[in-house]
């Protein structure tokens, strides 16, 4: 017997939680496409679902004193884009996403909660090393949205717990980004690279990369970022940048494209990305 | 489970399973039927309804979702000015051919002028980019959305 439990308040959903494994419904554009059966009938679930998606309380987007934004999880994408404080490189990236009709039931938490590696949002999450605020009964924890997503499909969520908040921590960098698609609209990603990076004295002191929708989940690494650290932009070789990321992108073949394509577009991509920085420096 | 929403512009009371589509319930519980079901699967806009003034995919919307909020379909909103003057535009451009996806191009189009009363093309093109016609090559309708927007939909 599947229950389906529609909570008055957070508190209420996180008790539920603490004596049930379930579905977590935020606006239901992933859960209720992948448990769809046909017209008129019901959607199929095979355990219990929790709807918080219209939670009053986990509806907000702040900043605290030190600059981050702090977004309460069931925000939806279409008050993203409406906020002044919503840093623009989310905003550019959500305007890709899905389509207006979409992105006013649909959440950034849902694309976080369902760990597709084509999560767009997931790649300016990770590249701005976002956090998520987890709550149960027993109290609350923050993971980096890099360590809360394990593989496809795969969280570090425990059974009672709840993303109850999205962190957007105070970034200075400038970006670069390209999603590639079937279409400008209503496409699910192909392949997606973002440079973010920061210059100073015509020294490189930022200098980070990610990519989505070609690996098992976001790619970025650390190790290669900081080998470019500090040094002068002029002596920044892209083409060792680019073997540094040649093997870790490790595309596959599905319906939406193959690994070969998704492969040289990403290395394109960096490649295009890198010149410009390059090309760029004007202070 | 109960669940009560306005639904152009009266109370309504409900009791169904809270994952039942408000697609559903709309054309089984309450026989509105003119929200079309295109995809099932939220791309082609043809059963957009209007939630809070937003417009969203109701074959995708867990009727949970949608306790206590003001829904409003093609139905409702023929019986605005605004309708009546997009109906007129769409009807002029040619913006119409099977109508299949109509309720939709016209919830959508109303949104977009509701916010943006003087679009451009591209502005108008994004705006409509979750609706898909298999007939008329979006242009015509593209059209309608500019023609109405001259008219102005008068709130």
């Amino acid at each position: 017997m599947i229950n389906h439990y529609v909570p008055t308040s957070l508190n209420d959903a996180l008790k539920y939680l603490s004596t049930h494994d379930c579905y977590i419904m935020s606006g239901g554009t992933d859960l209720m496409v992948q448990k769809h059966v046909s017209s008129l009938v019901l959607p199929r679930f095979d355990k219990d679902v929790l709807y918080v998606g219209e939670l009053k309380e986990l509806q907000y987007i702040k900043e605290d004193k030190d600059g981050n934004i702090l977004i309460g999880a069931e925000t939806k994408y279409a008050d993203l884009l409406l906020s002044p404080i919503v840093p623009e490189i989310y905003k550019t990236v959500i305007k890709e996403i899905a389509s207006p009709n979409i992105r006013n039931m649909a959440t950034m938490v849902g694309n976080i909660g369902n760990a597709s590696p084509a999560g767009d949002s997931l790649v300016p999450l990770i590249l701005n090393d976002a956090e998520v605020v987890l709550k149960s009964v027993n109290g609350e924890r923050v993971l980096k949205v890099s360590e809360y997503i394990l593989g496809v499909k795969k969280t570090a969520r425990k059974n009672d717990e709840i993303i109850v908040e999205i962190r957007l921590l105070k970034q200075n960098l400038r970006y670069l980004y390209r999603k590639v698609g079937a279409r400008k609209a209503e496409s699910i990603t192909k392949v997606s690279c973002l440079v973010g990076y920061q210059i100073k004295e015509k020294k490189l002191i930022d200098f980070r990369v990610a990519f989505g929708s070609v690996g098992v989940t976001i790619i970025r690494n650390l190790e290669i970022e900081n080998k470019y650290k500090n040094i002068e932009v002029k002596d920044l070789d892209v083409d060792r940048v680019i073997s540094d990321y040649y093997q870790l992108v490790t595309p596959i073949d599905d319906q939406r494209s193959n690994k070969e394509y998704r492969h040289k577009v990403a290395m394109n991509l960096l490649r295009k990305f890198l010149l410009e920085l390059k090309g760029g420096i004007d202070e | 489970m109960k669940i009560n929403f306005k639904l152009n512009g009266s109370n309504v009371t409900v009791d169904v399973v809270p994952s039942k589509r408000l697609l559903d319930v709309l054309r089984e519980d309450l026989h509105l039927t003119g929200t079309k079901e295109g995809c099932g699967e939220g791309e082609c806009g043809a059963c957009t309804v209007l939630v809070d003034n937003r417009p969203i995919n109701s074959c995708i919307a867990p009727i949970a979702n949608i306790a206590n909020k003001e829904v409003i379909t093609i139905e409702g909103f023929r019986e605005t000015k605004a309708y009546r003057v997009i109906a007129d535009a769409f009807a002029d451009m040619g913006g119409s051919q099977c109508g299949f996806c109509t309720p939709g191009m016209i919830l959508a189009t109303y949104a977009v002028l509701r916010d943006n009363p003087h679009p451009t093309e591209e502005e108008a093109r994004i705006a409509l980019s979750g609706n898909l016609c298999r007939c008329t090559g979006y242009q015509a309708i593209v059209n309608a959305v500019l023609k109405a927007s001259e008219k102005g939909i008068k709130l």
